[in-house]
């Protein structure tokens, strides 16, 4: 027996940015972080496809981010039973109809368990990659954010310096 | 006392019916058995609740007047009995008053058919079977009166296994009073026809301002145990019950201006914020996908959510001012959120974000002594 098998997971998760200017300018300077590091503006999404395949977009209108990881496989399962009948053809016939459907269910059941495992796999490959991910938006966001308060900070006066420590305080000294 | 003789031997009656054992020569054992039944919904603290939830016996389609007039006098110490579990505080009302609950006058509670329904289920069903067997208890109209004896039936069955099978019969499911204290045991969101608009006016609001401290403690203990729980499609099915009753609590809460109602969120939140105990599930079963789990972490913030639906209430009692109708009302609920805070508020959308993250980060081991904290 053979089957097609498709497995998928994923993950939607908000990304947490202040509110500092309007949400189509911080949309904008996202985009702009999101794009140093390998991000591809389509419309209001950011997307990136990793060697692995797992597929990060990023809604750059609702400020959220979705990881989705998916594989495909052609498997195949072959079983062999014997059974033996000792009456006339017609009870031959109904011996042979029951293996069938004992065969047929115990492949069905076989190859539900190897998708199973197939969705595991990919569910861990996805989850190994999340801490990281996360890390490198947080970093893209808070980037963005600086900038976001920069633009502000302009608005309000004249920027005299901008100063960012280890840490990741920045301070902003503004002439009015 | 009154004067009048027959009112006077009638008070003697009641006090002596109410209060002392049931003489086997007054009342048929049947109809013993549905007054006991009845006292120990009232008072379970003096029976063996798990031996009289398990007794079972047939039972005539009638009582007799003696068992009718006992029973009458049981259930006229249901205000007694919900002030017994905590409303002898003296809180201050809406009306600026600082009184104890029975101090508010509360209305008579009245009792329908489906309270003599319920005492009958009880008594009749073998609830120390399995919960699939048991006979079904169909919903039907219910005033106050039977919603707190469908709560306390709730309750008194709480540490037993009989718990299961009351809580799946259609009566306890049609119950308002029943989803406030029990959210937890229904696993699905309260069908339309639960009207929580009940308890926002005359007995209904005084039965929740009563229950409010054992509430609180109920959901703080749930809100505890979601820190264990490995089944992410159990904390998705808890996660529906409880946002669908807060949500509709709260709204009606809000439509009827008795936000103050819902202060037993804050007190059920409050020991989590002291004690910085996120309900965050450490031990989600790994073998499950990302996406399900993902869903369960956001369901276990029910309470945190409400928290800050909270947190936008208190902003409008801070806007309410001097000359505004709802000024003294407003000075009551900024007194009482003042124990949860901005600072709250903001803790709980610290812990919503984290549960809602792209890679959680393992939630910190809760104080050993966590299980004694009470609000």
């Amino acid at each position: 027996m053979s089957r097609v098998v498709h497995v998928e997971d994923g993950v939607e998760a908000p990304l947490e940015m202040l509110p500092i200017l309007a949400p189509e300018r911080q949309a904008e300077i996202l985009a702009r972080q999101l794009e140093d590091i390998g991000y591809t503006r389509e419309g209001d999404l950011a997307k990136r496809t990793e060697p692995d395949g797992t597929e990060v977009t990023i809604d750059l209108k609702k400020a959220t981010v979705s990881v989705k990881l998916s594989a495909g496989a052609n498997l195949e399962e072959t079983l062999e039973r014997q059974t033996r009948s000792y009456d006339d053809a017609r009870d031959r016939n109904q011996v042979e109809d029951n293996l069938r459907d004992q065969v047929i269910a115990e492949l069905d059941e076989r190859l539900k368990e190897k998708t199973e495992a197939m969705r595991r796999q990919v569910t861990a490959q996805l989850e190994r990659k999340l801490g990281d991910l996360r890390a490198e938006l947080d970093g893209a966001v808070g980037r963005a954010t600086i900038d976001a308060l920069t633009e502000r900070a302009g608005q309000i006066g004249a920027i005299e310096s901008v100063h960012g420590d280890e840490a990741g305080n920045v301070t902003i000294k503004v002439k009015l | 006392m009154s004067n009048d003789d027959d009112d006077e031997d009638d008070e003697e009656v009641i006090e002596i019916e109410a209060d002392e054992p049931i003489e086997d020569q007054l009342v048929a054992a049947s109809e013993a058995d549905l007054l006991v039944m009845a006292r120990t919904l009232l008072a379970p603290q003096t029976h063996d609740a798990w031996s009289t939830l398990c007794r079972t016996r047939k039972l005539p389609p009638m009582i007799g007047e003696t068992c009718e007039r006992i029973l009458a006098a049981t259930l006229a110490q249901t205000w007694v009995a919900l002030w017994r579990r905590g409303g002898t505080q003296p809180r201050p009302a809406l009306d600026g008053r600082r009184a104890r609950a029975w101090q508010h006058e509360p209305a008579e509670l009245e009792f329908s058919p489906t309270t003599m329904h319920l005492l009958r289920w009880l008594v009749a069903t073998p609830l120390g079977a399995p919960a699939s067997t048991l006979d079904r208890l169909a919903a039907s109209p219910m005033t106050i009166g039977d919603q707190v004896l469908i709560y306390l039936a709730l309750e008194c069955a709480s540490t037993t296994p009989a718990i299961t099978g009351i809580a799946r019969q259609p009566l306890v499911r049609a119950c308002p009073l029943a989803w406030l204290g029990f959210a937890h045991l229904f696993e699905e969101a309260p069908p339309d026809k639960v009207d929580f608009d009940t308890l926002m006016h005359g007995p209904g609001a005084h039965v929740v301002d009563a229950l409010g401290g054992e509430i609180a403690r109920r959901w703080f203990q749930v809100e505890l145990g979601k820190r264990a729980v490995t089944s992410p499609d159990a904390l998705v099915a808890l996660g529906a019950a409880q946002d669908g009753v807060l949500e509709r609590f709260m709204a009606a809460a809000d439509k009827r201006r008795r936000r103050d109602l819902a202060m037993f969120v804050l007190d059920a939140a409050q020991p989590s914020f002291a004690r910085n105990i996120a309900p965050l599930p450490g031990q989600l079963d790994p073998s499950t996908s990302l996406s399900t789990r993902t869903r369960a972490r956001i369901a276990a913030g029910s309470l945190l959510r409400a928290v800050e639906r909270w947190g936008g209430w208190d902003n409008e009692h801070r806007g309410v001012r001097f000359i505004d109708d709802d000024y003294a009302t407003a000075q009551i609920m900024l007194a009482r959120f003042e124990r949860i805070s901005s600072a709250g508020v903001e803790r709980a959308q610290l812990w919503l974000s984290e549960l809602a993250a792209l890679a959680p980060v393992a939630p910190p081991p809760a104080p050993t002594d966590a299980t004694v904290i009470v609000p």
